[in-house]
């Protein structure tokens, strides 16, 4: 008889709940300056991804895993290097539109190392950019075309502009002006996703200990008459491939 | 050559005592060197060796400035160490594999030319990451320019001019990394000497860059140099060679640790240029053929 695993709880977490480091690397729900100097507030509410596995068995989307957002480098802050890792929750938003752009590519789309959640500590978080808010993508290859010339990328910012109104793209050589590119930057802009469970009157104060657990799978299963994920009754997860 | 030419510089020889055998090895060996420079029409030609076994240093212009070409790594895994050995850095701390730096002239970023550089194995983890260990090793065994520019990009090129002066060791000039055109054209370029190579190399060698561990690890991964037609052509198969060879146009250069069995090591560095019709030649090899035959027949009087 084979076993049966049980699905892996992806938890969503107050970031004022977290231990004193995580907080001062996140800074939940502090003003940040952009490169323009617009202020925005950080996120708040994270998923919890707990170890390598699980972020790499959990889909967001269809060809999407929730790992391919949190992939860092040494840049990255060192507690964040390791697991338990955290993704703000808007990072779903980016990961469907991101599909979006797959079908109208007509290929696999791949984010580069520090191309997706970068934290406020990370060494390119110098000013705001939607990284730090889960809502933007660095992708360096498209299929197997690697990106690196001013007529890849500009079809590939073409593209994704064509996807949706609400995406941004920067211009070849966006950071310099000059001819030493190799990704397509793609973002949703600021946005913050505030699970559910999250009462908002209580936005200035920490939520209450209770844990809380990403929710769509069970709710998709329930709205297709299946069977929930009963065996995390009082917990609604998001489901790793097994 | 002409046989002019020729006489005139054997003429300056002098003649070996004939009852000192350590010197008279050292004369026939800077006949011997004269002649390999003569006969590949080098340049420049700039040697230094010390020999753990007989304690004697011998050098030919040595401490004359060459554009240092891939030996320059040396410096750069010098100072990976030394961030390692003071816990700022982790050798198995992952680095996002990307082609993009920037000059140290105009802030500018530039690529890599992807078909000059002999690494696919760096080359194939674009977009994602190796760690730095994997980085240092893949420097210095296959010389991967991109794997050195990322590693640089890590600690900072004055990290590396710092660890050289913690060591005290003059004669390696690092300002900049691989393939920095617009610094190339500002005349910006690495440089090295044999006497400082060979004081970088005797550090190591002693086990005294930074620390025993530090030094074993540098060597462990020099060891591994995967081209051998510099010094280690001109030795028995049996030898084992510690080293990092250095290539552009007009420089051929090996710079290395050589172990043989039943003596202690010897340090060797050989630096070489050429006109670009003379092209390169063996004469690396050559030298180092000549060294391990001086070294093999001294004996104490």
């Amino acid at each position: 008889m084979s076993e049966v695993k049980e699905p892996t709880a992806i938890k969503v977490v107050d970031a004022f709940d977290l231990d004193d480091e995580l907080r001062t690397i996140l800074k939940p729900g502090e003003m940040v300056r952009d490169a323009q100097g617009r202020r925005h507030r950080l996120p708040r509410y994270f998923y919890e991804v707990p170890s390598h596995d699980v972020a790499t068995g959990l889909r967001l989307t269809q060809h999407f895993g929730l790992n391919e957002f949190v992939l860092v480098d040494l840049k990255e802050a060192p507690r964040l290097q390791q697991f338990p890792r955290y993704v703000p929750c808007a990072v779903r938003l980016l990961a469907f539109f991101l599909e979006q752009f797959r079908a109208a590519a007509g290929a696999s789309l791949h984010i580069a190392v520090n191309g997706g959640y970068r934290s406020p500590a990370h060494k390119l978080s110098a000013n705001a950019t939607p990284h730090m808010w889960g809502t933007a993508a660095d992708i360096y290859r498209v299929g197997g075309s690697i990106l690196r010339t001013k007529e890849a990328i500009d079809k590939y910012n073409e593209m994704a502009e064509d996807v949706s109104d609400d995406v941004r793209v920067l211009p070849y050589g966006h950071t310099t002006g000059n001819n030493a590119d190799d990704h397509v930057h793609v973002d949703l802009g600021y946005i913050t996703m505030i699970p559910r469970e999250i009462s908002e009157d209580r936005m200035e104060v920490p939520q209450e200990a209770r844990p809380r657990f990403a929710f769509e799978e069970r709710r998709r299963n329930d709205r297709r008459g299946r069977a929930g994920l009963t065996a995390v009754p009082e917990a609604e997860v998001l489901r790793t491939e097994d | 050559m002409s046989a002019k030419a020729k006489t005139k510089a054997e003429e300056k020889v002098p003649l070996p005592p004939q009852t000192d055998s350590v010197a008279a090895s050292e004369v026939s060996l800077y006949r011997n060197i004269l002649k390999i420079k003569q006969d590949h029409e080098l340049e420049n030609l700039g040697i230094s060796f010390f020999d753990a076994e007989t304690t004697i240093q011998w050098s030919y212009n040595a401490d004359h400035y060459f554009h240092a070409a891939s030996t320059m790594k040396l410096a750069v895994l010098l100072g990976v160490m030394r961030q390692v050995e003071r816990g700022e850095l982790s050798l198995e701390s992952p680095v996002h594999v990307r082609n993009r730096f920037t000059s140290i002239v105009n802030q500018e970023p530039f690529m890599l030319d992807l078909a000059r550089d002999a690494d696919p194995n760096v080359y194939g983890h674009l977009g994602k990451t190796l760690t730095v260990r994997e980085l240092a090793y893949w420097m210095i065994t296959l010389s991967s320019n991109l794997a050195t520019n990322l590693l640089i990009d890590v600690i900072g090129v004055q990290t590396i001019q710092l660890a050289l002066d913690e060591l005290d060791i003059d004669g390696v000039r690092i300002l900049r990394g691989v393939e920095d055109q617009a610094a190339f054209h500002a005349g910006l370029n690495n440089e090295v000497t044999a006497n400082g190579l060979l004081k970088l190399l005797r550090v190591v060698a002693d086990h005294k860059a930074y620390s025993r561990k530090a030094s074993e690890e540098m060597l462990s991964i020099m060891l591994e140099q995967q081209y051998r037609s510099g010094i280690p052509a001109g030795l028995p198969k049996a030898a084992r060679v510690a080293h990092k060879t250095g290539n552009i146009s007009t420089v051929h250069h090996d710079a290395g640790i050589v172990y043989l069995d039943g003596r202690e090591p010897y340090v060797l560095v050989i630096l070489t240029q050429f006109s670009a019709e003379a092209g390169r030649g063996t004469a690396v090899a050559d030298v180092s053929r000549d060294i391990f035959s001086t070294l093999a027949g001294i004996r104490y009087e």
